[in-house]
């Protein structure tokens, strides 16, 4: 047995920003380029470092574009802690961050085809979704109705703003958003994001759920699915853990006997029935 | 309960000067290094053997929770170290890059010499076993670090501490597999040894030891099966009944608040378990091209473990004892099929609140 080198399982690649989007009150995507391949599927997440300061879990939110002996990925990183206010702080377009990845279990889109698929997201919670919509609108006769749920707390914190029109003039996708406080000139829901589950028109046993939020939100979503007749199997949720190494040896993203980094963060409901409930676990 | 047939040809008996030559000829006619616990200071820590002067052979443990004391005897059972410290360093240097990343090297992981685990307990053995599983090959420091151990040695206890419940799950006090060469002290100076592996009895036969008598490996036999009754009556119900009644009650947030009330959090249990394994990084910068990304042991009973920035997923002390007693016992067998826990009793004895986990599990399953 080989002993996997350190230097490939622990090593940054260089990432030089490209492009930086301003998406909401300290939230920005940055755009990175990295030389050669870099394999990562939606669902998937990079640890992004900034040299010296720290490292953090973040999902892709694009699909990763390769031009010629590069690759250029997208992270959208919103300033919560040390790290991420670091690099949404200090990252320019020039700059040099370092990625270490792909990690974890993306999305399952490849078994889903031909049939219909609900997003449901919360806030930051769309950013590993938007690859999955970006992987229906080029594969869009492989699927069949798509809803995107998607919620905030208020329309300002909105992710992709710019985007949404063009996902609702996708053929067949249903775009309902909503925004948990009231705000002048806000047309859609308000309230909660998983309100709008009662709005999807579709038949369950052809239907999968992808969602992606604050674990009190999926909660509720997936009472909410449940309900609507959605199998165990068909929904599948995004989860966030205290993530370090990204393969599974440091042991402190663990939830259940799951370890978040490696065997998820995408997980099915039946798979994490035991531990969803439970405070803590 | 003991598989070992009464051929007395397997056993072969010395006194612990025979250790001494034992040590000797790993290190001499071998060449190997000689890893294990080492009486140095008045204290039993981990380290190089070099002679008889190194081993543990004239001091006993005694413990009783949140009690240990060192004293005149030959029942040397535990230290607060583990192999874990040679294996899974508490600070792991793993990793310099350049600030462009077009540089990278990794420190302080490359075991070339063939080391000998030497004098490790039964309870050690199988939490090598349990980190084997969970860790392997996917950390490369410990990767490293376990193919370096060419052959181990293990001693066997014959009179197990009041903390020790490797009976009950079922990791000692004897060794039936993956070792070399197990001994056991039948009293302070005849010490009885068997093989475990081809390279352990060619080892042994350069000891010129006498084959044992039949009397020797009746006594021999005799004690061991007392020593694992001993450590063997423990729990209220059988481990399929502590699984499925622990994880049946893992909702109860007031059982597990009555359980970890007199937890303090401060993770000596995770750094002294030979099995626990979390690593937290820290990355700094170390001159003026330097960033080190270094890893260090952390614990579920400590604050941050599942602090995430802008939230937690464990801030609850209970969630977090709760994670401890449920990862060893239900989750371990569902990640590596086998239990988490080696029932060395090293959380029990260094715990400063003096908390017994077989109490705790008791509590959990009873009512």
């Amino acid at each position: 047995m080989q002993v996997v080198n350190l230097i490939e399982v622990l090593k940054s690649k260089k990432a030089i920003v490209v492009r930086t989007i301003d998406e909401a009150p300290g939230v920005k995507t940055f755009a990175l380029k990295l030389s050669g391949e870099y394999d990562i599927k939606p669902g998937q997440f990079s640890m992004l470092y900034y040299w010296g300061i720290g490292e953090a879990p973040i999902s892709l939110a694009n699909l990763p574009l390769k031009t010629g002996s590069s690759t250029i990925i997208e992270h959208t990183v919103r300033s919560t802690g040390v790290v991420t206010n670091t690099i949404v702080e200090n990252a320019r377009i020039g700059s040099v961050l370092g990625v270490r990845g792909p990690y974890g279990k993306g999305w399952p889109l490849e078994k889903h085809e031909n049939m219909n698929i609900v997003i449901v997201a919360g806030g930051i919670g769309l950013a590993p979704l938007r690859p999955v919509i970006k992987y229906i609108e080029k594969n869009r006769e492989k699927y069949k109705d798509v809803y995107l749920l998607y919620g905030a707390r208020t329309p300002a914190d909105m992710l992709y703003k710019y985007e949404h029109e063009s996902y609702s003039r996708m053929p067949g996708v249903k775009v309902l958003l909503s925004s948990d406080v009231r705000v002048e000139g806000w047309s859609h829901h308000v309230g909660f994001v998983t309100d709008l589950v009662k709005y999807v028109d579709v038949r369950t046993e052809e239907t999968v759920a992808y969602v992606c939020g604050p674990e009190v939100m999926m909660r509720v979503a997936v009472k909410k699915l449940l309900d609507k007749g959605f199998r165990k199997d068909n929904i599948f949720l995004s989860l966030e853990r205290r993530m370090r190494c990204g393969v599974g040896i440091c042991g402190t993203c663990q939830f259940g006997h799951y370890f978040v980094c490696r065997d998820g963060p995408v997980f099915s409901y039946s798979e994490i029935e035991d531990y969803l409930w439970i405070e803590g676990v | 309960m003991i598989n070992v047939s009464i051929r007395t040809d397997l056993y072969y008996v010395g006194n612990i000067y025979d250790l001494d030559k034992l040590i000797r000829i790993l290190r001499e006619t071998y060449g190997r290094r000689l890893q294990g616990y080492k009486y140095y200071g008045g204290k039993v820590t981990w380290g190089e053997i070099n002679g008889i002067s190194d081993l543990p052979l004239s001091v006993e443990d005694y413990v009783e929770p949140g009690l240990y004391r060192l004293r005149e005897g030959y029942r040397f059972r535990h230290s607060s170290v583990s192999p874990k410290l040679f294996l899974l360093p508490s600070k792991q240097i793993y990793i310099v890059e350049s600030n462009d990343f077009s540089q990278a090297k990794v420190l302080d992981y490359n075991v070339s010499i063939q080391y000998v685990l030497f004098g490790i307990k039964p309870c050690d053995l199988n939490a090598i076993n349990v980190l084997d599983r969970m860790i392997g090959e996917k950390n490369p420091v410990y990767a490293h670090r376990r193919r370096s151990i060419s052959a181990i040695i293990v001693e066997e206890c014959l009179e197990p501490n009041n903390n020790c419940f490797c009976g009950v799950m079922n990791s000692g006090p004897f060794v039936e597999k993956d070792f070399d060469i197990a001994y056991a002290r039948l009293d302070d100076k005849r010490v009885i040894f068997k093989y475990g592996s081809s390279f352990g009895r060619d080892v042994l036969s350069k000891l010129e030891l006498r084959i044992a008598g039949e009397k020797e490996v009746y006594e021999y036999l005799e004690k061991t099966k007392l020593a694992r009754e001993r450590t063997s009556a423990v729990f209220k119900k059988s481990m399929k009944e502590i699984q499925e009644s622990l994880m049946n009650k893992a909702r109860d947030k007031e059982l597990w608040l009555k359980i970890s009330e007199n937890c303090v959090g401060c993770g000596n249990c995770n750094f002294v378990c030979p099995t626990c394994f979390c690593l937290e990084f820290d990355y700094s910068i170390n001159g003026e091209d330097q960033g080190v990304k270094i890893a260090n042991w952390t614990g579920c009973l400590l604050y941050s473990y599942g602090q995430v920035a802008g939230g937690h997923f464990r801030p609850e002390l209970y969630t977090r004892y709760r994670h401890f007693i449920l990862h060893k016992f239900v989750f371990y067998p569902r990640q590596i099929e086998r239990l988490g826990c080696v029932g060395c009793g090293r959380c029990i004895t260094w715990c400063p609140m003096s908390i017994d986990l077989r109490e705790c599990v008791n509590n959990a399953i009873s009512g």
